[in-house]
């Protein structure tokens, strides 16, 4: 899947004659790992919160393959793009870490079964399986985001966009993401990380995107 | 008095665990000097930071034992009021230490507190703001400032009662790169003012400020070795 | 260096508190659409005089307008009285009394939130410092200022966990009512954990900066009545009693 943005322009107050995105092309393959950089309030969590069709561009389109975004509900972007907030607690509902990932499935309408199925096989894949009657406010902060994940990725979508996720985590849990993360893009998940933190970022990404001022500043592919 | 602070085989826990998260804490910080103590997340570097700022056992409770003492005083003996006279505490995260509508009234609310006279409130205003650098923000709102602006608005509330120990309980973890600069060279500048200052982190890069750097491991400061996992 | 907050035109908080409770007291007082009319109107102009954003506030509360149409019909079904306008069968839709009913509940409601209004034309700390010096205790009013200044955090938290929720492949759109109330049911316990959350964490800060501490507080900046806040004071406390007792003899 291929996300892409058309001549997008951003603005947080209507009439600002400097919007925070300026006319923005770029095209996003759901292939890799691809690293949003750039200084506080050069625009890339607003970048972040495009693609997801958290904000509405001002001017300009988004797609997703030859689909607008633009009138699709969030309901339906979430079955092709997942989102992680830098603070998971904004993602975090249920009294447990299981109760967490069956929720909206039950909503949906699964089978007992497939709902079982598809819990157990996230909670193991996230290494929460010992934690999965907890009540997920007590869990660390690494836990809670690997309950986030899980609760985005059971959900199935093809693309992930994840905002500073090494805020406040220490080294050993910024090398678990990594492994979370690379197994992700093993299974062919793409994803967009929005980071300040270059040391996490190196050796890892395929591809990386500076931004500056609403426009691109750089863009080049490691790989 | 030539110790800021003597931590003698400090104990704790929390009443509903189990087992002990401090196991036998000793510390002891000399005036003027910049301890950084790591660890992981989870092994009770904040409680640590409470119990040494007297937080606990004044307003948190638990089982401790050993003691803390503040330029010679027990915490257990003092009252909060009269520890934030000598010892200012910040906290990780920038949003929920600041309650004011300007930076100026979040600044004088501690002075307000202790019966500061107005003029004398005035000083220390100005002095706090031009320590952080923060000066021409006086009469902005702080929820408009940025997570590192907040918190050197938070750095110098604190500092508006003249404290002589400073913690620092991960003020870096939720900033960028920039804003972590600029705490870092503002805590060097307070070194040269003779504060004497204990940080905690989990960001080993934060540590080159600090005079020594101490590991917590398993309820015990033990010294660092400079384990760093190489990416 | 004393420093005053009142600039030449601001009045002081304390005078915008005793006029926004003599409206209000109105507002409750009075059965009457004849009554609440007039007091609507005045409390535009009112509100327009301290140029406050009561326009904003009203479009805020636009979700609420299916709210008060029910109201219309719930008045007019369970209260019998006035003529029937509109008929089912043996029940009445609409009627007269009903509109009557209806529309003096969102007058009411309306005068109450537009008089609101013009509170939020100081600021929180001035006024905290307006009922400290009323010698309300400080622990109590500094709750003002942090209402002000969580609320819209809150706010937008609540916002993002509802945006985060439909990413999860929520369509609400195609919910039934019951699973829609479902859904919407998981977003209280976060809420609750947040608030809870930060609480804690704003009181150790404010504790630590000598919020219970024995001592006499002073003031940075006090605030002073001058004339105009009087003559505001003297006139709203006066005109309500008036008015009351007109109203009620």
């Amino acid at each position: 899947m291929n996300i892409s943005l058309k001549n997008v322009s951003y603005n947080y107050e209507k009439n600002n004659f400097n919007p925070t995105i300026k006319n923005l092309n770029i095209d996003i393959s759901n292939k890799g790992f691809t690293a949003l950089i750039g200084s506080n309030g050069s625009g890339k969590t607003t970048i972040g919160k495009l693609m997801a069709g958290i904000l509405k561009p001002t001017k300009g389109n988004i797609f997703y393959n030859a689909e607008n975004i633009r009138n699709m509900s969030l309901g339906s972007i979430g079955k092709n793009v997942g989102y992680i907030f830098q603070d998971p607690e904004r993602q975090i509902f249920a009294p447990t870490v299981k109760e967490e990932l069956t929720f909206v499935l039950k909503i949906k309408g699964f089978s007992e079964e497939e709902i079982e199925n598809k819990a157990e096989k996230m909670l193991l894949k996230f290494r929460l399986s010992h934690l999965k009657d907890n009540f997920p406010f007590n869990l660390s902060r690494g836990e809670k985001q690997r309950l986030a994940l899980a609760a985005v990725l059971i959900n199935s979508p093809k693309f992930l966009i994840l905002d500073e996720p090494t805020t406040a985590l220490d080294i050993r849990c910024k090398e678990e993401l990594k492994d979370i993360l690379k197994n992700l893009l093993n299974q062919n998940i793409g994803m967009l990380v929005i980071s300040h933190d270059y040391k996490f970022i190196d050796n890892f990404a395929d591809r990386v995107i500076e931004i500056s001022g609403g426009e691109i500043k750089n863009d080049h592919f490691k790989k | 008095m030539n110790l800021s602070l003597s931590i003698n085989d400090l104990k704790f826990k929390f009443s509903e665990k189990s087992d002990y998260l401090l196991k036998g804490i000793d510390l002891e910080v000399k005036k003027g000097e910049v301890v950084a103590i790591v660890g992981y997340s989870g092994i009770g570097k904040s409680t640590l930071c409470y119990c040494i700022s007297g937080i606990i056992p004044n307003i948190k409770k638990g089982l401790m034992s050993g003691e803390v003492l503040i330029n010679g005083f027990s915490t257990k003996k003092m009252n909060i009021s009269e520890i934030s006279q000598s010892l200012g505490i910040v906290f990780q995260n920038p949003d929920t230490q600041l309650f004011s509508p300007t930076v100026e009234d979040e600044i004088a609310f501690g002075p307000e507190n202790f019966g500061v006279l107005r003029d004398a409130i005035e000083t220390r205003i100005s002095e706090s703001l031009e320590i952080v650098g923060m000066s021409k923000h006086r009469l902005k709102n702080p929820k408009k400032l940025s997570g590192g602006e907040k918190q050197l608005i938070a750095l110098a509330s604190v500092l508006s009662l003249k404290p002589e120990i400073l913690i620092f309980d991960e003020v870096m973890s939720q900033l960028d790169n920039d804003s972590k600069n600029r705490i870092k060279n503002l805590i060097l500048k307070l070194k040269k003012e003779g504060k004497t200052i204990v940080m905690v982190e989990h960001d080993f890069d934060n540590l080159d400020i600090s005079d020594r750097v101490l590991c917590l491991n398993d309820g015990v400061l033990d010294k660092f070795n400079g384990e760093i996992f190489e990416n | 260096m004393t420093i005053l907050k009142n600039n030449s035109n601001q009045l002081d908080p304390r005078s915008k508190i005793i006029l926004v409770m003599c409206i209000s007291t109105l507002a409750v007082f009075f059965q009457n659409i004849f009554w609440m009319i007039p007091l609507f109107i005045f409390t535009l102009l009112v509100s327009i005089f301290f140029k406050s954003n009561f326009f904003n506030l009203i479009w805020k509360f636009k979700k609420f307008i299916g709210i008060f149409v029910a109201m219309i019909f719930i008045q007019s079904i369970f209260v019998s009285g006035g003529e029937e306008i509109l008929k089912i069968g043996n029940f009445t839709l609409i009627s007269t009394l009903g509109i009557y009913n209806g529309v003096s509940i969102i007058l009411r409601f309306l005068i109450i939130i537009v008089s609101a209004s013009v509170m939020a034309t100081s600021s929180s700390r001035d006024i905290v410092q307006g009922l400290y010096q009323w010698k309300i205790p400080y622990e109590i009013t500094f709750m003002v200022a942090v209402a002000v200044r969580f609320l819209p955090m809150l706010k937008e938290e609540a916002s993002d966990m509802f945006i985060s929720l439909q990413l999860r492949g929520v369509e609400l759109e195609k919910l039934s009512l019951r699973k829609k109330l479902n859904i919407y049911s998981y977003l209280l316990m976060p809420m609750i954990a947040s608030v809870i959350g930060k609480a804690g964490e704003l009181s150790l800060a404010v504790e630590m900066r000598g919020l219970r501490a024995d001592y006499k507080r002073t003031s940075f900046k006090t605030l002073k009545l001058r004339f105009n806040d009087y003559i505001i004071m003297l006139l709203s406390v006066s005109f309500t009693f008036l008015i009351l007792f007109f109203y009620f003899f």
